[in-house]
């Protein structure tokens, strides 16, 4: 491979890997809180659509952004009463919100007739002075958004790690008995942080439909949802990880145009296999180096009820 | 905040009439309830429930096809009239309910082995391909293509499941991911192969090949199709497996706790594999099912969302499989509407699969009521 292509390639990475960085992010706040979210395929198509739909009727990238999050953040709230109140099995609940979601954009999305309905993208921003550097500046033009998912990791992760909010968070997930004994209102923290992790889960819905393909198409997500949630996984529940492997995986589908443009012949369909077939692969990968400590938050997936003794 | 919480908590202590009163007369918000697990509901309670939680589901259904531009005098009628009471309508649903049987019973078979096989749909689209393969080499000869079709679809669905089985029993992988991950990975499969060399020579439609007659299942008269049958006689092997069997015993034991199962001595591990593997063995015969049964030929049928129909089926069966069986008629009629209404009145088909989450959402949440019951405390407890 010459320079350029390779260039090219690392230049084209971030806008495929900050959908899954924002969707991992997203569902790391919701499970360290104890709360397994398995709608994030749902919840992205959700900020797509809404996301889509305020560009085409206002044509504000940003409130357009902004909506969509608040899209996802209420749809979830359906998922949240079922989990938090109602204690229904969170697998149930994450599948059916999945399956709400696809049923109802699609249904939203053809009624209203967005489905194909290209629109104007936000443009590139250049991070100068970096952007000026001779060969490797291009690789500082991206989106906005693009710099902004870095403030927003920045921020999570302080969050987590320097916060006794960040603290009570975790401790909800971790130990919700021992979480209400200290005074932590364990419900109050788990609706609040599935409903900020979905906002950013519908964000990287949006992004896919508003700034990278400009278009809603039903279904676009195509299971990056599901590999968001194989990220988690992979990342240990841990913000910066997940950043690696957002990248990680925003390189593997970045390099397939690259190749196709480089005229590399290859399998189309198995081409399109690989981002799951790396998920897997790094699902293997981790559950074979994991060695004595468990990052997995103790109480994930469990309901807490304060009346039940365990 | 940790003194408000001890303050809530010594709330039901207080005994004096003024402090009872003052409790009474709290702004309702500030009531406090407490959630109590009921040990045991009446069976009749219970069907009480769940029949509202459906007719809930179906209530909402209902208004939202009519907010999307549905007459609700043609619903009712397209819905009830026209799907149930109409021969060739039932016929259809009959012929849809095939493999929803199928791959309903897979589901529920899995989840009773506490393994959530998500990749129901991978599993059948395999076990079209494991049957169309036969098929187009034309292995075996004539009299013996459908069993061999048959046992090719078991053997492709069940291999792969085993993976997944084999990751997360050895390995502890985590099968809600792994499980997807393959359903999109044989997706894109079954692309390559309709869209490449299996493709059909003669009209370039990315389908494969047109089944012989002999390739088919047959029909058994009246236009209905044997694989009703087929799935009937399944049914009735998990239901012997599950209720009657050695096997079902053992199941219900790792279901119930695999560690004091295995303190029991039911072999857990075996029981394990072998429910899983059915599992992907069941959704093999759904996808041959499908491919012979209904389409004649490999076709992408599977983007209808029939892997998702089967978990949603074993969940509202309580993986019980002659309760699957019911709810899968139930939702092969739902299918056969959707069509229609998609023909008639633009609705696209994907309101199927909102229609079946909706009802699995209110069936879901009305599990709270049989399985809690609440009391208000504070105020009136105080008296």
């Amino acid at each position: 491979m010459s320079g350029s292509i390779v260039l090219n390639w690392l230049a084209s990475t971030p806008d495929f890997a900050v959908p899954y960085a924002l969707a991992a992010l997203g569902l790391i706040i919701s499970e360290r809180a104890g709360v397994l979210s398995l709608g994030a395929e749902g919840l992205m198509l959700v900020g797509a659509l809404a996301g889509i739909g305020a560009q085409i009727v206002l044509g504000q990238p940003g409130v357009s952004l902004v909506l969509a999050m608040l899209a996802a953040s209420a749809v979830s709230l359906l998922f949240a009463v079922m989990v938090i109140w109602l204690r229904v099995n969170q697998v149930i609940a994450g599948l059916a919100l999945v399956f709400f979601c696809q049923g109802f954009t699609a249904l939203v999305g053809s009624l209203a007739e967005w489905t194909n309905h290209a629109t104007e993208g936000i443009g590139s921003m250049a991070l100068w002075p970096l952007s000026l550097l001779p060969g490797v500046g291009r690789l500082f033009e991206q989106n906005a958004m693009v710099w902004l998912t870095l403030p927003i990791f920045v921020a999570v992760a302080w969050f987590f790690s320097r916060t006794s909010a960040g603290l009570r968070l975790r401790a909800v997930g971790e130990n919700p008995q021992a979480a209400d004994a200290a005074g932590i209102r364990v419900t109050t923290w788990r609706l609040a942080a599935v409903l900020a992790g979905s906002a950013l889960v519908g964000l990287a819905g949006a992004y896919i439909s508003v700034v990278s393909t400009k278009l809603w198409i039903a279904g676009m997500t195509g299971g990056r949802g599901w590999i968001a949630v194989g990220l988690v996984i992979f990342a240990r529940w841990s913000p910066w990880k997940a950043l690696v492997g957002a990248l990680l995986f925003g390189c593997i589908e970045a390099l397939i145009p690259q190749l196709a443009a480089a005229g590399v012949q290859l399998p189309q369909y198995f081409v399109m296999m690989t981002p799951y077939a790396v998920t897997l692969g790094v699902m293997v990968w981790v559950a074979l180096a994991r060695r004595g400590g468990d990052d997995e938050p103790g109480a994930l997936g469990q309901p807490y009820v304060r009346e039940e003794r365990r | 905040m940790v003194d408000a919480t001890l303050a809530a908590i010594a709330q039901p202590a207080q005994t004096d009439p003024e402090a009872a009163h003052r409790a009474r007369r709290q702004p309702l918000a500030r009531r406090r309830y407490a959630l109590e697990i009921r040990q045991h509901m009446g069976w009749r309670r219970q069907a009480l429930i769940l029949a509202a939680a459906l007719l809930a589901g179906l209530a909402i259904s209902a208004a939202i096809l009519v907010a999307a531009g549905v007459p609700a005098d043609e619903l009712a009628n397209e819905f009830v009239m026209q799907t149930f009471f109409d021969g060739q309508n039932f016929r259809a649903v009959l012929f849809q309910a095939a493999p929803m049987i199928l791959v309903g019973l897979a589901g529920s078979l899995a989840f009773r082995a506490r393994f959530w096989n998500l990749g129901l749909e991978g599993q059948m689209v395999w076990g079209a391909i494991g049957a169309t393969a036969v098929s187009m080499w034309q292995v075996g000869p004539e009299p013996l293509r459908l069993p061999l079709m048959f046992a090719a679809a078991i053997g492709c669905g069940l291999l792969w499941v085993l993976g997944p089985a084999w990751l997360k029993i050895r390995l502890g992988v985590n099968e809600i991911i792994s499980t997807l991950m393959l359903n999109y990975m044989a997706a894109n499969f079954l692309l390559h192969l309709v869209y490449g060399s299996w493709k059909d020579p003669k009209d370039n439609f990315p389908y494969s090949p047109q089944f012989r007659a002999f390739e088919r299942l047959p029909e058994l008269g009246a236009g209905v199709s044997s694989a009703i049958l087929l799935a009937a006689v399944v049914a009735l092997l998990a239901w012997w497996l599950v209720g009657v069997s050695r096997a079902g015993l053992y199941l219900r034991f790792v279901d119930a706790s695999p560690r004091v199962a295995h303190a029991n001595g039911v072999p857990v591990r075996r029981t394990i594999y072998g429910a899983v593997l059915l599992s992907g063995a069941m959704a093999g015969l759904a996808g041959f099912a499908v491919a012979s049964g209904q389409e004649g030929r490999l076709t992408q049928a599977f983007y209808q969302g029939y892997g998702f129909s089967g978990i949603l089926i074993a969940f509202l069966a309580r993986n019980n499989p002659l309760a699957a069986t019911v709810v899968a008629l139930l939702v092969a009629a739902l299918f056969v509407t959707g069509r229609s209404l998609q023909v008639f009145y633009q609705v696209p088909f994907s309101m199927v699969q909102l229609i079946q989450a909706i009802i699995v959402v209110c069936v879901a949440s009305s599990d709270f009521f049989i399985r809690h019951r609440v009391r208000r405390v504070g105020g009136e407890q105080a008296q």
